[in-house]
């Protein structure tokens, strides 16, 4: 037990320095659009753990996820658009994001969660298309498909405040959702991923439980859009898109499911790439479709690696820590004999 | 009168198409318990391929066989490679065919090009009948006359040959079927293959009827052939049928009558039919 709690304290602490080293970045280097990037990086990483939550931790399959994003981000942008863009209203704008977001992730899960995971992923889908639909429709509020610019508060016009603000949310989202998933409640997710039957004749109201887990995760993706929004002044349909849950996806699967920092990792790998590998297009057109490329690495990831990049090297640094345990028992045990 | 007939008519030609996805998707489902993501990207395949071929030959028939042709050597690969290594883990499947699904659409762009591609029917398809004042535009007329025949000939196969009475067999309990001494993964194979080649077929016969094709018909059709195997009750047949009509009409009704929910219809169509009644409505089997 004294073991288990000192290596939780190791990886706290090597958590904190690199949030560190990521808070005096800004300081030591310039470049605006590799600031950006790596601002989306934080973005994308709180959306995809509130993502992982549902895939990861208590295995449900949502292709809805985007619609929590697109709630935060038109939410902000709406309440900006109606009156002066003020802390104040910023405040208003993200209280009205964590409310919405929350009703419709309570009613979609009282609604839904019960059915199995193919029909719920499908309805998932098929909600976040009508979201989609609505956006497009009620042009008078959103803009339709143009979508609209909006004046953000002064404080947030200075990107490296922005930049502080986004990973100050994911640093503070990351700890506070590994407390929520090592809490009783989070075991009692996990038990639900390895086996809902079991769980429900255990006692446990699964329903109940993932309704819990749905609403906080549709919560975070929520601000993950109000931060979108924020970072680029500019809100339209597309946040909307299957595609923004597809990268979620993707960023969990191939960073790794069923850990915090995975998501984070695989948002870091995903956006980086997208970067880079656009630039590339000039060298050969291939790289334009680099979709392609991690669709395969993801393809293959489920079928080979279905832990993702953190989930491996957890289970490798387990493994060699449970060797070099048995190693020391054995060694005391031959001081013993001896 | 003739504005409503001439709406239904098209509701029925769409619906055709939908079926010849939906179909497949049902039939994969019922029989090997995998719900196929990658359903609309066979749908595009069939549409590009045959295009081009049919481009290439001038021959609209020849196109029709290159999309199945393309249909059947995909689906091949695809359960081989994708589908086998998951079976009876559903949530592996689903992120597996899903990442497929985004391969697929993306290939299309790198083999096909980015661009959309334009699809005009041959010349005897072209035009329309006049019957009394309501004009019955042939196209049209051919899908659903196609969307038929499929239908026929697919029910006369599970009905009358050894075949279908297996393919029935499993749908209702695969286990059994595989006691008896049928080997059941080559089943699951062909029924994989067929499946594609309709998907590819109604991508075929879909490129002249909407006049353009494009990457992204993939995934927007493949929702739509999700809502008809939900209504229909996954793994019904002659489900599918009626429930690709139902969303056909009700699609075409609405686009006129209430445009701006036209596309919002069929989804709500689905949420409600989920809720009420989650096996669908014409379910079969005993699961």
């Amino acid at each position: 037990m004294q073991q288990l709690r000192l290596n939780f304290e190791k990886s706290t602490w090597i958590y904190l320095v690199i949030a560190s080293l990521l808070f005096i970045l800004p300081f030591m280097m310039s470049g605006r659009s590799i600031m950006f990037l790596v601002m989306q990086i934080f973005i994308f990483g709180i959306f995809a753990m509130s993502y992982d939550l549902l895939l990861g931790y208590t295995g449900i399959v949502s292709f809805g996820h985007a619609m929590f994003f697109g709630i935060g981000a038109y939410s902000i942008a709406i309440v900006f658009d109606l009156n002066e863009p003020t802390m104040f209203y910023l405040i208003v704008g993200v209280l009205i994001a964590v409310l919405l977001a929350a009703i419709v992730s309570f009613v979609v899960g009282i609604l839904t969660l019960r059915l199995k995971s193919h029909f719920y992923a499908m309805l998932t889908l098929a909600l976040a298309g009508l979201f989609l639909v609505a956006a497009e429709k009620w042009r008078s509020v959103t803009g339709g498909a143009d979508g609209f610019t909006i004046s953000v508060p002064e404080f947030f016009k200075d990107r490296t405040n922005l930049y502080l603000v986004c990973l100050i949310v994911m640093v503070l989202f990351f700890f506070g959702l590994r407390r929520f998933t090592n809490s009783p409640l989070g075991r009692v997710l996990m038990a639900i991923r390895e086996n809902e039957g079991r769980t429900e004749s255990l006692g446990y109201k699964v329903l109940h439980y993932k309704v819990i887990v749905s609403v906080v995760s549709g919560v975070v993706a929520s601000i993950a859009g109000v931060l979108y929004m924020l970072s680029l002044r500019f809100v339209d349909t597309s946040v909307f898109a299957t595609e923004v849950t597809l990268d979620a996806l993707l960023m969990t699967i191939i960073g790794g499911v069923g850990t915090l920092v995975g998501p984070i990792i695989g948002a870091a790998l995903i956006e980086f790439a997208h970067h880079w590998l656009s630039d590339l297009s000039d060298v050969h057109w291939i790289f334009e479709r680099w979709i392609i490329l991690f669709g395969a690495v993801y393809i293959l990831a489920v079928i080979f690696f279905p832990k993702g990049i953190a989930g491996t090297i957890q289970e490798l640094y387990r493994k060699k820590r449970k060797k070099r345990q048995d190693n020391k028992e054995i060694k005391s045990e031959d001081k013993m004999a001896g | 009168m003739d504005l409503f007939f001439s709406l239904t008519v098209n509701g029925l030609a769409t619906g055709m198409l939908i079926f010849l996805l939906a179909a497949g998707l049902t039939l994969i489902f019922g029989l090997m318990d995998v719900l196929n993501f990658a359903h609309g990207g066979l749908f595009v395949w069939g549409a590009f391929s045959g295009v081009w071929v049919y481009d290439l030959t001038g021959s609209f028939w020849l196109g029709i066989v290159g999309a199945i042709i393309t249909g059947l050597i995909l689906g091949a690969i695809i359960e081989y490679l994708i589908i086998r290594p998951v079976y009876g883990n559903h949530v592996q499947q689903i992120l597996i065919t899903l990442g497929l699904m985004l391969v697929l659409s993306e290939l299309i762009k790198v083999v096909f090009g980015p661009d959309q591609k334009a699809a005009t029917a041959p010349e005897y398809l072209q035009g329309s009948f006049m019957v009394g004042d309501v004009i019955l535009i042939k196209y049209r007329l051919f899908i659903i006359l196609v969307g038929f025949i499929v239908f026929g000939v697919t029910s006369l196969i599970l009905k009358r040959t050894r075949i279908g009475l297996i393919v029935r067999a499993g749908v209702m309990n695969k286990e059994m079927v595989q006691t008896l001494g049928v080997n059941i993964r080559l089943v699951f194979m062909l029924v994989f293959m067929v499946g594609a080649a309709m998907a590819a077929l109604g991508g075929m016969l879909m490129a002249p009827y909407s006049g353009v094709i494009y990457a992204e018909m993939g995934l927007e059709f493949g929702i739509l052939a999700f809502i008809v195997v939900v209504i229909g009750g996954m793994g019904s047949f002659s489900g599918s049928l009626l429930a690709a009509i139902l969303v056909g009409l009700a699609q075409a009704y609405m686009a006129y009558y209430v445009p701006a929910l036209s596309l919002a219809v069929n989804m709500l169509l689905m949420t409600v039919v989920l809720i009420f009644r989650p096996q669908g409505l014409f379910r079969v089997g005993v699961k």
